[in-house]
């Protein structure tokens, strides 16, 4: 609950205090889509270690390891879900408040977002079991993807030639989609879709890593 | 009566690595990686079968490192075998480690809930019993106190009472019953005696060779993950006892 709101102070003294951008609610503009990201982020940087610092319930009971990763997942979202009244304040005082079509739109895009975190999280903490220093690359990916993603700044203000690499990251349109809810109570069909097909992909690639590496998991633990 | 447990054939190896393990080792080492018989493996056991019935208790003895506790592990289901197949068709209620699937944080109370949810039971059933487990581990106030603070002793206490009130079919047990003290070590093997009759399936391992001879119908002798001797208690634990003097 600190942490989100923290960076975002953050951000807000950098980029609207001292760099002084010209755009109109960027406070609202930013985090709109910081939130839905830290919910993201906080996920995979947890998840990273859940394996390794739960080995003595792995070797000594046996239950479905997947479990582990599902209910951090779910902890990360209870705090997402308590960022939602400073959205809908924002909401509220910038964009005619939360409209009917929230109430459809968060539910789809918290199912979308989930499925993209389960396949990346079920991937990365089972890979990390094995590669124990994976954890200082997945920190810097993670700032990467970050800022290779529209949070901070708007994808028309990316220059044309590279908008083209922005557009290949399927997390720009989970995070439109997001912020198009927030900030005009539009619902971004198209977005949706194309983040939908996207988390299919990744949570198959995820389940497939999980199932084969979890094979040997007890060797290496 | 039908198998619950059948071994078949069953090898398990664990690579002998020294690096620690971290994608830099691994590139580091990657020429020993593909060239794979430059790999050492320790095989840690080395093609086991047998199979146990309904209602039996089976002892299972050996020296230190002969494969026991993989053994049990593989029954579980928290380990693969590398080869051959384990095939368990009954609930499993393992007792392998002391404080195994504990939260150190939170107090006796709130395990046993977890626990008896991990073990099968409903959140109702097992707060029903809960002054029953409470009640045979005998460990009093400090149930509510965080299991950090138990002692092996108190730990063991819980955990057995928890498993054996949690209408366990097949138990698992590892040498865990050695920390108790003289009255719940004969408390915990009338219990289990009781539960044995009772017709709940139960493997034992254990250093105690006289309450494997007492508990167990059929003992299994391991020896460098292989079954040295297998049959009568009486026959298997003198024979073994002769070995290693």
């Amino acid at each position: 609950m600190l942490n989100p709101i923290l960076l975002a102070l953050v951000l807000f003294i950098a980029f609207k205090i001292f760099m002084k951008i010209q755009m109109e609610n960027y406070t609202f503009f930013f985090l709109s889509a910081l939130f839905p990201w830290n919910w993201f982020s906080a996920c995979v940087t947890v998840s990273t270690g859940t394996l390794i610092s739960n080995v003595s319930l792995i070797k000594k009971i046996s239950f479905p390891r997947h479990f582990l990763i599902l209910a951090t997942i779910l902890s990360q979202l209870v705090n997402f879900v308590f960022a939602l009244p400073i959205l809908i304040c924002l909401s509220y005082f910038y964009a005619k408040g939360p409209a009917i079509s929230w109430l459809l739109a968060v539910p789809i895009l918290i199912a979308i977002q989930s499925i993209v975190t389960i396949g990346i999280c079920l991937a990365i903490s089972m890979v990390n079991a094995y590669f124990r220093d994976l954890e200082y690359i997945i920190g810097v990916g993670i700032s990467m993807l970050f800022w290779l993603t529209p949070i901070i700044y708007p994808l028309k203000m990316v220059p044309d030639a590279y908008r083209i690499y922005l557009t290949i990251n399927p997390f720009t349109y989970l995070i439109t989609a997001w912020r198009d809810v927030f900030m005009s109570n539009v619902i971004n069909w198209s977005g949706i879709a194309i983040s939908f097909g996207s988390s299919l992909v990744f949570l198959l690639v995820g389940i497939l890593v999980f199932k084969r590496l979890g094979k040997r998991l007890d060797e290496v633990l | 009566m039908n198998s619950i447990v059948e071994i078949k054939d069953v090898w398990k190896k664990f690579p002998m690595k020294r690096d620690k393990p971290g994608f830099k080792e691994f590139m580091v080492t990657l020429p020993r990686f593909i060239n794979r018989s430059a790999n050492s493996n320790f095989w840690a056991l080395q093609g086991l079968s047998f199979n146990v019935k309904q209602g039996e208790c089976l002892g299972i003895i050996g020296r230190n490192g002969a494969g026991k506790s993989t053994l049990l592990s593989l029954m579980l289901g928290t380990i693969y075998p590398t080869r051959g197949t384990t095939k368990v068709s009954e609930k499993i209620t393992p007792l392998l480690e002391l404080g195994a699937g504990f939260h150190p944080d939170l107090t006796g109370r709130e395990n046993i809930l977890i626990n008896g949810v991990l073990l099968g039971l409903t959140r109702h059933e097992v707060s029903e019993r809960t002054e029953e487990i409470i009640t045979f581990s005998e460990i009093g106030g400090f149930i509510d106190m965080p299991v950090r603070t138990y002692s092996s002793g108190m730990n063991l206490r819980v955990a057995f009472s928890i498993a054996i009130h949690t209408d366990p079919k097949l138990l698992l047990i590892d040498e865990i019953l050695a920390v108790g003290d003289e009255g719940f070590q004969k408390k915990s093997k009338d219990a289990l005696i009781g539960l044995i009759k009772g017709g709940v399936t139960t493997i034992l391992v254990s250093h105690n060779l006289n309450a494997i001879k007492e508990i167990c119908a059929r003992v299994i002798w391991l020896d460098e993950g292989k079954i040295r001797a297998e049959g009568e208690p009486e026959r298997v634990v003198e024979n073994y006892q002769g070995h290693i003097k």
